[in-house]
């Protein structure tokens, strides 16, 4: 399989492996997700774990507004603390999983992802903004891309299948305005 | 079944934060492999350059759908052991369009932006850092948000929070929907293919095997799925009654079995077909298929709860309506393991049963043979078979068949006893004390179950003991089987003075017991309270119960009598009259009720006079003395009575299993109708 898509050299000057065929990701993505259903008997999901850690360091700098508040406070109460949810743990083990198949694929690439004609602190400007509203409508939504639109719509979940399709709506809708960072 | 972490409470155990960590490797190592640690690569499905993420996302979505769907029909998993995020469109519509806009202007989501930073991406770090600052952002604006309606009423505030139900499917049934999405998502792939090519000329995998295979996979199991039985719960909450479904399985005569298929099942001691006479309780007695159960049809679908889609139901009557009625409700009712006899009872005979001499047909000798091995075994016993012949013993009304054979447990067990049978499936507990006692702490296993739930006013008279219907619909619902030995637990805590938990309060659920027939049942003696004292184990959980199909026995019990059958016995005074009450309400110094006083010639036996420390007898020697002083012999005709019936259960308890007095009657009605029937003779 060749793909012309990945960089082409890593930090260690070898070339990285080949992406998977989507499909067959794809399949191996959905048996992960009926094994998560399976087991723990709930979805994937990755927004409650940034969500819990903004928690977590409000409460550190602000104990009793965050106990006080009506949505982080829930959290505060449960006897199991604020990140000590299962969610924190699969969070955490995306990022450590992502970060083996990094290393195995050599594709560790350190830097700014953005076309060549558009600038690094513009690009970081739009991630941090556009961090700030995912981050928001995740909890609007109760979920993510991974919470709602995977999770939810293998369940078939209305709600989870109208997030899913105003994803779209939302991102194609804007997507003009954003082009420019991806210009080369 | 397999039983999820979520379904047991235990998704904040460490297992289960450990599963979810091993879960989060493979889904970060999936990702990273898809090509999700590019920002570039996922924004390039909104510039329709690089399809990836659908491509990956809908084959992920359809996969763990159908692999649910499968999980479900297939009864790996209940329903209800798989949390549903609640259904909130305005908060889902508007998140959604505000996530679209941040995905696309960032490039990334949560769970790509931790592969993307551990792939060492500074933009996915900094999004992680936003996605953070807009959580806290959302926590800050809670109140606001509450306020213009976009976030349910007490939200817990967790992924696990919601109050809003989930709903599925849109309406649509769940197998309809499952095939639209998966036609749609695999238009959906071929359409990516073509445009890649189009826009950017670099299709990766264009008609590619993988997409062949992955396709006519996903096709094939969302059309096999129809042919499976859909999961019931889910069926409820998706699209009600499946109208259509059970129309066509009526139509294709799916829902009938043929006499000969079930008589060959039933010999073959098939343990996972339950026949079910729907005729009345007298037909039922005097015949019925061997191994048949009686259920009232108003009964069906609690008694047949624990049966719903596990194995085959079978309902006969004698014709096919009252059935075919009854197997439509129950399959409205998500039951879809319900069959009907063709021509009922009345073809299992003619086709089974009918001796071959008398057939106007001549059979193959093959048939014959078959004849006469039925004959054999509907008819006649079989004692080849035991295991059919357990069930129908089981299943069988009367009340000798319904005792496990003649092993009447003793009258009263100790605590050491019933600890050494704790784990016994066929020991069930029944504890009649208070339930806030019961759930503070109880033996383990034990069943609650006030003896106040026996009884109530017939035929005008307060505080009678329940018809047999009702008292076998009782112990089904706690999970009573013929065949299993009880225990009642009583309580009789010394300190508190406990009135009204004693001994016959066990003793007036034993006579529940004695009305069905239920014959192996006995008395923990000392109550819970010795059991405690003598150190054994409580525990305050709750206890599962599975519900069973309690039979109800044809004739009515052969100690119950009348205010009818007492006065005759005045007359010839062929029966001596015992009354349990306090002395002072013999004599009628005392008086509750309509008139004081007792029945003429009755003797008094005061009940307490009976018991001992802590709710137990006297010694056993006392007891006889006592009662050989009252009574000519053991078989002299006794009746017992108090004022309701609960005292002289006790005594009747006494008289009869412990004592083993053999003619004893008990006027439930007792002093309390006695004294207000007018017509019938009092004296102080």
């Amino acid at each position: 399989m060749n793909d012309t898509k990945n960089s082409g050299t890593t930090i260690d000057g070898g070339k990285p492996a080949a992406y998977w065929n989507p499909y067959a990701a794809g399949v191996l993505l959905g048996a992960t997700l009926l094994a998560s259903y399976l087991i723990l008997g709930a979805g994937l999901g990755a927004s409650a774990g940034p969500a819990r850690i903004g928690a977590f360091l409000e409460y550190c700098v602000l104990p009793q507004h965050v106990a006080k508040s009506e949505y982080f406070g829930a959290w505060v109460g449960s006897a199991q603390g604020l990140l000590s949810y299962y969610l924190v743990f699969m969070f955490a083990g995306t990022f450590v999983g992502g970060l083996v198949s990094a290393v195995l694929a050599r594709r560790i690439d350190p830097g700014v992802e953005r076309g060549k004609t558009f600038g690094t602190a513009p690009r970081l400007t739009l991630a941090l903004l556009g961090g700030v509203l995912v981050g928001f409508a995740s909890r609007l939504a109760n979920g993510c891309t991974s919470g709602q639109a995977l999770s939810g719509g293998a369940m078939l979940l209305n709600g989870s299948l109208v997030f899913m399709v105003c994803v779209f709506v939302g991102g194609y809708a804007a997507a003009w305005f954003f082009r420019r960072q991806w210009h080369d | 079944m397999i039983e999820t972490y979520f379904g047991a409470e235990q998704l904040d155990s460490p297992h289960a934060m450990l599963a979810a960590l091993v879960i989060g490797l493979a889904f970060g190592f999936v990702l990273e492999r898809a090509g999700f640690g590019s920002s570039r690569k996922l924004a390039g499905i909104f510039y329709l350059k690089d399809m990836t993420v659908l491509k990956v996302m809908f084959t992920a979505v359809i996969t763990a759908m159908l692999g649910l769907s499968y999980a479900f029909a297939l009864g790996w998993v209940a329903p209800d052991q798989v949390y549903a995020l609640p259904t909130v469109y305005p908060a889902q519509a508007i998140g959604g369009l505000l996530f679209g806009l941040g995905f696309v202007m960032s490039g990334w989501c949560p769970g790509t932006s931790a592969v993307g930073a551990a792939s060492g991406k500074l933009d996915a770090g900094v999004f992680l850092l936003g996605a953070v600052i807009g959580a806290v952002g959302f926590n800050e604006l809670f109140g606001v948000l509450r306020a213009i309606g976009l976030v349910p009423q007490a939200d817990q505030g967790g992924v696990l929070g919601g109050t809003s139900e989930a709903q599925i499917a849109f309406g649509l049934p769940r197998t309809l929907f499952a095939l639209l999405f998966t036609l749609m998502a695999v238009a959906a792939f071929h359409a990516a293919e073509w445009i890649e090519r189009r826009m950017a000329a670099s299709g990766s995998y264009p008609g590619g095997p993988v997409l062949k295979a992955v396709s006519i996979a996903m096709v094939v199991f969302a059309v096999v799925l129809f042919l499976l039985p859909e999961s019931a719960p889910l069926a409820d909450s998706a699209a009600g009654p499946d109208i259509a479904n059970l129309l066509q399985t009526i139509e294709a005569a799916q829902d009938h079995i043929e006499p000969e298929e079930l008589a060959d099942r039933l010999m073959a001691g098939a343990q996972d077909v339950v026949v079910v006479d729907v005729r009345s309780p007298a037909e039922y007695a005097a015949f019925h298929i061997r191994g048949a159960i009686h259920v009232s049809l108003p009964d069906l679908p609690k008694a047949l709860e624990p049966h719903k889609n596990r194995g085959t139901i079978v309902l006969y009557s004698n014709g096919m309506t009252h059935p075919a009625q009854a197997r439509d409700l129950l399959a409205l009712l998500g039951f879809h393991n319900v069959y009907l006899l063709t021509d009922g009872l009345a073809g299992f005979v003619e086709r089974c049963l009918k001796p071959v001499s008398l057939r106007d047909e001549p059979l193959s000798e093959q048939q014959a043979v078959k004849v006469r091995a039925w004959r054999a075994f509907f008819l006649g016993g079989d004692p080849a078979r035991p295991e059919v012949a357990r069930k129908a013993a089981e299943s069988s009304p009367t009340p000798q068949a319904t005792a496990r054979t003649g092993e009447r447990l003793p009258a009263l067990v100790d605590p050491s006893w019933l600890a050494a049978r704790l784990n016994d499936p066929n020991v069930k507990i029944i504890d009649v004390r208070t339930q806030p006692r019961y759930s503070t702490s109880h033996i383990p296993n034990a069943i609650c179950l006030s003896p106040e739930s026996v009884r109530g006013p017939i035929g005008g008279v307060p505080s009678m003991l329940l018809p047999a219907d009702l008292l076998a619909r009782l112990l089904s619902n706690i999970g009573i089987r013929p065949t299993d030995a009880v225990v009642l637990v009583y309580g009789n805590d010394p300190e508190n003075g406990e009135l009204g938990n004693g001994l016959r309060d066990a003793t007036l659920l034993g006579m529940a017991l004695e009305r069905l027939g239920h014959r192996d049942w006995a008395i923990l003696d000392g109550g819970f309270w010795r059991w405690v004292s003598e150190g054994h184990p409580v525990t305050a959980a709750l206890t599962k119960i599975e519900p069973s199909v309690y039979p109800v026995p044809p004739q009515p019990d052969d100690f119950t009598v009348d205010a009818q059958y007492v006065a005759a016995r005045l007359e010839d005074r062929s029966a001596l009259i015992l009354d349990a009450r306090p002395a002072d309400y013999f004599r009628g110094e005392k008086s509750d009720e309509a008139r004081p006083g007792h029945i003429p010639g009755a003797l008094n036996r005061p009940f307490k006079a009976d018991l001992g420390q802590g709710e137990r007898f006297n010694p056993l020697d006392e007891l006889e003395k006592a009662y050989q002083t009252l009574i000519p012999s053991k078989s002299n005709p006794v009746i017992v009575h108090c004022r309701t019936g609960h005292q002289a259960s006790q005594t009747f308890f006494l008289l009869r299993r412990v004592l083993g007095y053999t003619q004893v009657k008990w006027y439930d009605g007792g002093w309390a109708e006695w004294a207000a029937r007018f017509d019938l003779p009092a004296e102080k």
